[in-house]
């Protein structure tokens, strides 16, 4: 089929983006076309401004539009609580309890020789030095729970020993609001491994 | 657990099937090659996800052809299911009742089979990773934990290997991370450990019984698990877990200049003896035979246990291979209970009570006809 080169490098641009296919690549390059010169000036606008203003905070290695992001600067948090989490959607996840007011650390991944990521290629030497500068008291490790976040929680563990810090693992086990009679066998396994006296 | 009917489209020779099978005993009967076995792969699939005997999932699509199907309905006591697995070009779709399996642990023991075949002579004749593998798939079929932590071991050892394999060119990994996998190796081979011994004493109380019966009381046999760490059943778990932890320390050396795991159940085995000696060394093929099948029929009663109907029996070409004595001795054990697929050359060999109440179809070409 004859497509302009434009279209067609739209097409390609759209079909880059995770879960794009072909046919949705192509709808979305003709509504594009379709809407206001003004809409898709902002749009094409937004795309550049994202990846030359955003930046990663040289504190947490959250993303932000400053050096130092708006939860570091925060004053109101509290700075002796770090909870270390592998990507930035985990942080937005953790942001909506609304419950944990502590300070974050971003890895950027779990650590998985198979992948060829090493302790090297995360964010973990910025987290030493912050925890020999800052008076740190709590060190919450949420890394996903699965064998590689495990295995990076683990191994966290053991590294900040030194520091005498209180290490501590998030819970898992059950979904709240849940049925018993709905859970699977394994997470319910784990989640009696997990008990604990009332 | 009866599966009332089998459909099949393009699976191996066979382009379209449309199978009732209520009944107790079925008999497929058709010269080599045919599909005869075909049929009873497919059963196996459905069940366990894969096959028993091809290399890839794929294999089992009819040639020139892009996508295969099996479809069955199931009946344990009162409950009915219907089940379907896609084989596609990548991988394959599994489904229970109109809704799709995300994970395989959560599926397997739907519709438990055992299946017993020529090859299975193996299990005592041939290496351990044959009785790793029947041990693996019999506690899979009654445990979903099982088949998860076999998963979790398989993803860790790839881990752990290419972290040894690092470590031995001088990699940045640090050491310590060696530590935080060993640990998780231990504590996924105790549970395994755990599983395994337990099964197996169940299974060595049945085969037993089983065994002397088919002997008339002439041999014991005794089922002995052989882990590749100096544990034993007894011990308490902290204590499996120290002794692991040292046994590790002793070869981390040699796993890091071979770069690959030496200790845990994915190196295990067990062995089948009586009166001290092992079936593997010292028995005759005729006692092999038998022992193998003392193994496959104490399963069925292991699943019945467990899980309160008998299994679905496949038994494949192996009536030729037994002799009259252990074929009555089998059919008897089965007779009226257990559902059966059974695939043979010919009539021949089959006793006139059991060809009355089988169900008798003949395969060619990869058609079925009921006879």
């Amino acid at each position: 089929m004859y497509l302009p080169e434009p279209i067609v490098n739209l097409i390609d641009g759209f079909q880059r983006l995770p879960g794009i296919g072909a046919k949705t690549a192509q709808r979305l390059a003709f509504t594009i076309l379709k809407m206001d010169d003004e809409d898709v000036a902002d749009f094409a606008q937004a795309l550049i401004q994202v990846k030359r203003d955003l930046k990663i905070c040289t504190v947490c290695q959250n993303i932000s539009d400053q050096d130092i992001c708006d939860i570091c600067q925060d004053k109101s948090r509290d700075t002796s609580i770090i909870c270390v989490i592998q990507e930035t959607k985990d942080l937005i996840a953790m942001e909506r309890t609304r419950e944990f007011n502590g300070l974050y650390h971003v890895l950027g991944g779990a650590i998985s020789p198979i992948e060829g990521i090493g302790p090297e290629q995360l964010k973990i030497p910025s987290l030493l030095e912050r925890l020999s500068d800052e008076k740190v008291k709590e060190l919450i490790l949420a890394t996903n729970p699965n064998m590689e976040g495990e295995a990076t929680a683990m191994y966290l563990s053991r590294l900040v020993k030194p520091f005498g810090i209180k290490v501590t693992r998030i819970a898992h086990g059950l979904p709240v609001g849940g049925d018993l009679e709905y859970a699977d066998e394994v997470t319910l396994t784990k989640a009696l491994e997990g008990r604990r006296e009332v | 657990m009866h599966v009332t009917s089998l459909q099949l489209q393009q699976f191996r020779n066979i382009p379209e099937l449309d199978l009732s099978c209520p009944e107790d005993l079925h008999l497929f009967v058709g010269a080599n090659a045919q599909g005869k076995t075909n049929l009873l792969e497919s059963l196996y699939m459905i069940s366990l996800g894969k096959s028993h005997r091809a290399r890839s999932l794929q294999e089992c699509i009819r040639f020139g052809e892009q996508t295969a199907m099996i479809r069955t309905r199931t009946e344990a006591r009162s409950k009915k299911n219907r089940l379907e697995l896609k084989l596609l070009p990548k991988g394959r779709k599994i489904k229970k009742n109109g809704l799709e399996v995300a994970k395989l642990s959560q599926y397997i023991g739907t519709l438990p089979v055992v299946l017993f075949a020529p090859e299975d002579l193996q299990l005592v004749k041939g290496g351990p990773q044959v009785r790793r593998k029947f041990l693996d798939v019999e506690i899979g079929q009654i445990s979903p934990a099982y088949v998860h932590h076999l998963t979790q071991l398989k993803n860790l050892l790839k881990e752990r290997n290419q972290l040894l394999k690092n470590l031995s060119k001088n990699n940045t990994f640090p050491l310590t991370f060696l530590d935080v996998l060993d640990e998780q190796l231990i504590e996924l081979s105790v549970s395994i450990w755990r599983k395994r011994i337990e099964s197996l004493a169940r299974l060595q109380e049945w085969a037993e019984e089983i065994h002397l019966s088919i002997t008339k009381g002439e041999e014991r046999l005794r089922i002995e698990y052989i882990p590749s760490v100096p544990i034993h059943a007894q011990m308490s778990e902290q204590d499996m877990k120290h002794v692991m932890l040292k046994s590790l320390e002793k070869v981390r050396k040699k796993e890091i200049i071979l770069g690959n795991t030496l200790l845990g159940p994915h190196r295990d085995d067990f062995s089948l003896q009586q009166n001290k000696l092992d079936y593997h060394t010292f028995g005759s093929q005729g006692q092999q035979r038998t022992a193998a099948l003392s193994l496959k029929l104490a399963e069925l009663q292991l699943v019945k246990e467990a899980k309160g109907n008998f299994p679905v029996l496949l038994l494949d070409d192996v009536l030729s291979e037994l002799d009259d004595s252990r074929k009555t001795h089998l059919l008897e054990s089965i007779r009226g209970r257990v559902q059966t697929f059974v695939t043979a050359t010919g009539l021949d060999g089959i006793d006139l009570q059991t060809q009355k109440q089988a169900v008798v179809y003949h395969v060619k070409n990869g058609h079925v006809t009921r006879a």
